[in-house]
């Protein structure tokens, strides 16, 4: 589903952020992405979600060889990939609904297919009393599941998960984790980057992705990481 | 929850501000103006070019060979037995004075100057009539008259007819020119400022048309609200300026010159400003948004 071969990146004419990457995703895995701050997990993501191209190397998607994908043909790839921000990027001007609606709507559906899976959804993350609201009445929690439901109301085949717990409490942490498991289980290849223990002990992780100073290493031992994790 | 609308990917606020509007309507209410000019401009020198071709006058000058009497009676003698002609009238000294009383006031001015005796002459529609023949029978036979056929007043007014009309096209070409520039300038400013939206609802999976469609309906009803009010203000000012005008008691504007609006058929024209308006606004910013989007990654 994805393959990174001796992938590099950099921004502009800086130095390199990401050096020699290579992985593969199969279908129905699942994956976490640990590192050090400034490692370069967001760069990775970035890649993954086809915001960046990288400098070097090859990258593949869904079976498609991105260097060689004209750009008109890249919104159809990025809508089998749903992206959980670090900083939510959600749509300050749209309500809670709206926002996480946003992927049925650009795919051109209308609003009678998809209200009743939304709303669904958004009660599964305790937000189903707040359809109205607007993100700058949410809490960074709260903004956080709305973030999440619109990076999985359309089933993707891939998710990409940038430190998706971070500003939730335990109970709904648990309930997100359950629901990454609960896609998972239905198909989709999940990657989370993270630095939440409970994440890195709960989640059975397929493999686990090491990034330091730019460089990917597969993790020797999960332990290891939590170990490394509770360290932090 | 009621299912309503979607709301706008772009804020409402953000390229439909008050100035933009405010610039649109400007650009719309000289676009009537313009508009109203070239068909008011056109209609008029129709309807002259049309009354200066049916008809023809004789002037009869004083002759020491001839009586006065006798003069116009030779002379509508000849004219009314040529060939096409439907009518012919010496007009009375009456009539002369109204004639000449916009440019020389009211009274008797014709006891004071040498002025020539005229004859009206009408021809009949659609029937060719042999006029320089005319005026050489009436040269030859009757001492003192001279046959006006209007052919320089013709070429004058079609002349200054068609310059207007063309200062009239360009004004509304230009005019047209700034709008699109204007919201040329307004979606990349729009771009700018939501480039945030714009790369999240790219990262959904958006397709650039996508994002288009949602400025090109911003833009168009922009376009239309805007053009509406500056054709409300037109109409306003067209009306007032025809109101205005017919109050006055200045013969020479109020029957000489030729008054924005004369007919309530040109009103409709008008109508078709808003749209296009909206129109050009929609298509301009439409084309902006693909053409900025496809230098984006």
């Amino acid at each position: 589903m994805v393959r990174f071969e001796n992938v590099g990146m950099r921004y502009g004419l800086g130095p390199e952020v990401l050096r020699d990457i290579s992985f593969s995703l199969e279908k129905g895995s699942f994956h976490l992405l640990t590192g050090p701050s400034g490692a370069g997990k967001t760069s990775l993501l970035k890649l993954m979600y086809l915001a960046e191209r990288p400098s070097r190397g090859a990258i593949s998607m869904f079976g498609r060889d991105i260097a060689n994908t004209p750009r008109e043909d890249l919104p159809a790839l990025r809508r089998r990939i749903g992206v959980v921000f670090q900083d939510f990027r959600l749509l300050e001007h749209l309500s809670v609904f709206e926002n996480v609606s946003l992927p049925r709507r650009v795919m051109g559906e209308y609003e009678n297919n998809y209200r009743a899976e939304v709303e669904e959804l958004l009660q599964w993350v305790g937000l189903g009393n707040r359809l109205n609201a607007k993100p700058a009445t949410l809490s960074g929690g709260e903004k956080q599941r709305v973030a999440i439901a619109r990076a999985v109301v359309a089933k993707p085949e891939l998710l990409l998960a940038d430190e998706p717990t971070g500003n939730v409490d335990p109970e709904i942490g648990a309930r997100i984790i359950r629901l990454f498991i609960e896609l998972n289980r239905l198909g989709t290849c999940v990657l989370i980057a993270t630095h939440d223990q409970r994440i890195l002990e709960r989640l059975p992780a397929t493999s686990i992705f090491r990034l330091a100073e730019g460089r990917l290493t597969s993790a020797s031992q999960k332990d290891h990481l939590i170990q490394e994790a509770k360290r932090a | 929850m009621n299912p309503k609308a979607p709301t706008g990917l772009m804020p409402a606020d953000s390229a439909s501000g008050a100035t933009l509007h405010t610039i649109v309507a400007v650009m719309s209410f000289l676009a009537c103006l313009a508009l109203g000019g070239v068909l008011t401009l056109s209609r008029m020198a129709s309807q002259w070019t049309d009354g200066l071709s049916s008809s023809a006058t004789v002037q009869l000058l004083p002759s020491s060979q001839i009586s006065p009497e006798d003069q116009v009676k030779e002379a509508l003698s000849v004219v009314t037995q040529w060939p096409g002609i439907m009518s012919a009238k010496a007009l009375s000294r009456g009539e002369a004075n109204a004639l000449l009383e916009p440019w020389l006031g009211k009274g008797n001015v014709l006891d004071d100057l040498p002025a020539p005796q005229l004859i009206e002459v009408t021809l009949k529609p659609g029937q060719p009539v042999e006029l320089a023949g005319l005026s050489q029978k009436l040269a030859d036979t009757v001492p003192g008259a001279q046959l006006d056929d209007h052919t320089r007043w013709n070429a004058e007014l079609a002349g200054f007819a068609a310059s207007s009309a063309a200062i009239g096209w360009s004004m509304l070409l230009l005019i047209a020119l700034a709008t699109l520039a204007i919201i040329v300038f307004a979606t990349q400013a729009g771009l700018r400022t939501h480039r945030e939206i714009v790369e999240v609802v790219h990262m959904i999976g958006a397709r650039d048309v996508f994002i288009a469609k949602e400025f090109q309906g911003h833009f168009l009803w922009l376009g239309i609200r805007g053009g509406i009010i500056g054709l409300f203000i037109a109409i306003v000012t067209l009306f007032g300026s025809s109101l205005f005008w017919d109050s006055r008691e200045t013969p020479v504007a109020g029957q000489y010159l030729p008054q924005l609006m004369g007919s309530p058929f040109h009103y409709l024209w008008l109508i078709f400003v808003p749209v296009i308006m909206g129109l050009i606004a929609m298509v301009t910013a439409r084309y902006t948004v693909l053409r900025v989007l496809g230098r984006m990654q």
